[in-house]
């Protein structure tokens, strides 16, 4: 089975239900920042994040997301991921969808940093065993060693970044989502990092990033599509993909 | 693999039980880490309850204690599991939101995780029922074969009610106080505390009441009377009703509750 995506006219509206009668009507409707706010039938506020998102994506697509903060780009990643269901139009993906939103999702402070690669593992769905496999794979990569014992709040920012890192990319996908590239640690450690990053965006058969960084989407990225107000505003290949 | 979509999300969340049977266990083990005798806590805390209500409620209604005591211990242990599990069932969705927003799972997870942890508490709670049984020398009715039936009734209705409600709280934030005040009610009007006979010819307000029958096909068997048949009516009944219930809601609105929570 060959993995793919197709996005078929995708809008996804927020309800916003507190502060229903603050004014913030008057202030934002025409800012840069943010998508388009409307009512809906019920006189509910509703935030329009994206609307008519089109673009079908094959096996060994690399695609880039830019646009201003608020644009919809990590909207459109959970819509991706499968965590928004869109509220209108059509959304197909094919293939294990693994995504990269929030390094430290999940991360139980009070518990351990084997006790927190284990349960990272079962919330992926993996096996016992399969788990095992990793754990060894992440203290190494971490090089926490035994700071691994301790409760996570122990740890300084950094440690805790490592940590984080290194349990949210060793995941296995053939679709790749990921919101920023990231980086962490000091030099030498982030040299490692990117390495790992490298080698976990070549394995996946699809990729889909949102960033900031035009250099870097042209870098890694064989199409970029650029998105305001939850529109699409440019969808373009980009032309020489280099090696990294 | 297929997707997760409403119509499956409760049979999907009910079969991914490596989750949320890992995840509640955990949260019970955060909730003791560094307490010495951990979760017997609950065992203690059951124990001191049962002894102290126990003594007060039978000098008040004037019950013999050796038959008093063993029906308040499991009345109120399963009663516990119920008043948690729906409170809990309120907050249950919106509590999980940072994972909701994260990562791809059938939202019944999420509530699994809750009455797993809930029926973790009661099993730890179980040692001082039948320390008491055994004290005041009951012997269980032949019925007790069909406690683990009893018990999966039990959980899988606290299931369907912590999706229902999980559902709609986090649309109306205003439902979980609403719900606090009337399981407060509920456990004066069930009988947890008194037995239904005490009520004579009012007794239909036990009768009536379908957590009533939930408690009756578990405590029933334990201090050796026979389960009515009417228990097991309205404990199916009302388990199939709230299953309904669920399904309807996940159908309609499991996709709106990321945007909800």
């Amino acid at each position: 089975m060959k993995t793919r995506i197709q996005v078929k006219g995708v809008s996804v509206s927020f309800p916003v239900y507190d502060n229903a009668h603050r004014s913030i009507k008057k202030a934002v409707l025409n800012l840069t920042t943010g998508g388009r706010i409307a009512e809906d039938i019920k006189h509910h506020r509703v935030v329009k994040a994206l609307d008519g998102i089109d673009f079908d994506l094959k096996e060994g697509s690399r695609l880039g997301l830019l646009g201003h903060n608020g644009s919809g780009k990590t909207t459109l990643l959970r819509v991706l991921s499968g965590v928004y269901a869109p509220t209108s139009g059509q959304l197909i993906t094919r293939g294990r969808v693994a995504s990269l939103l929030d390094v430290s999702m999940g991360l139980d402070p009070d518990a351990t940093g084997f006790e927190n690669i284990y349960l990272r593992g079962v919330l992926e769905g993996l096996k016992p065993k399969d788990i095992k496999n990793k754990i060894d794979d992440i203290a190494d990569f971490s090089e926490l060693g035994d700071f691994l014992n301790f409760p996570v709040r122990t740890y300084s920012s950094g440690m805790m970044l490592r940590l984080a890192f290194a349990i949210s990319t060793s995941i296995d996908a053939e679709i790749l989502i990921m919101d920023e590239w990231l980086s962490v640690g000091d030099a030498s450690f982030n040299v490692k990092a990117t390495k790992r990053l490298n080698a976990l965006v070549k394995k996946a058969s699809i990729l889909v990033i949102a960033s900031h960084d035009e250099e870097l989407i042209n870098k890694i990225c064989d199409r970029v599509i650029r998105l305001e107000h939850g529109h699409i505003l440019s969808d373009e290949k980009i032309k020489k993909t280099k090696a990294i | 693999m297929t997707q997760i979509s409403p119509k499956n999300d409760i049979q999907k969340g009910l079969s991914a039980y490596t989750i949320w049977s890992v995840l509640g266990w955990h949260d019970i083990k955060q909730r003791y880490r560094r307490s010495i005798i951990g979760p017997f806590w609950f065992t203690l805390s059951t124990a001191l309850m049962v002894i102290v209500l126990g003594v007060l409620y039978a000098t008040l209604l004037k019950q013999e204690i050796r038959h008093y005591l063993p029906f308040l211990a499991v009345g109120l242990v399963v009663w516990q599991f119920i008043n948690t599990v729906i409170n809990e069932g309120t907050t249950i969705l919106i509590g999980s939101q940072s994972l909701i927003k994260q990562i791809n799972l059938p939202l019944t997870v999420h509530v699994c995780r809750g009455v797993w942890r809930n029926f973790l508490i009661l099993l730890h709670s179980l040692p001082i029922v039948i320390l008491l049984l055994l004290l005041f020398g009951f012997w269980p009715h032949g019925s007790i074969v069909l406690l683990p039936l009893g018990l999966l009734l039990l959980f899988l209705n606290g299931i369907w009610i912590g999706i229902i409600l999980g559902i709609l709280s986090a649309r109306f934030r205003d439902i979980p106080p609403i719900v606090i005040n009337l399981t407060q009610i509920a456990f004066f009007l069930t009988p947890v505390m008194w037995s239904p006979q005490i009520l004579e010819n009012r007794a239909w307000v036990a009768q009536w009441n379908p957590l009533y029958h939930s408690i009756e096909v578990i405590r029933a068997p334990l201090i050796g009377s026979p389960i009515l048949i009417e228990s097991w009516i309205w404990t199916v009944t009302f388990c199939v009703l709230n299953g309904l219930i669920a399904q309807w809601l996940m159908n309609r609105y499991r996709n709106r509750v990321a945007y909800w929570v």
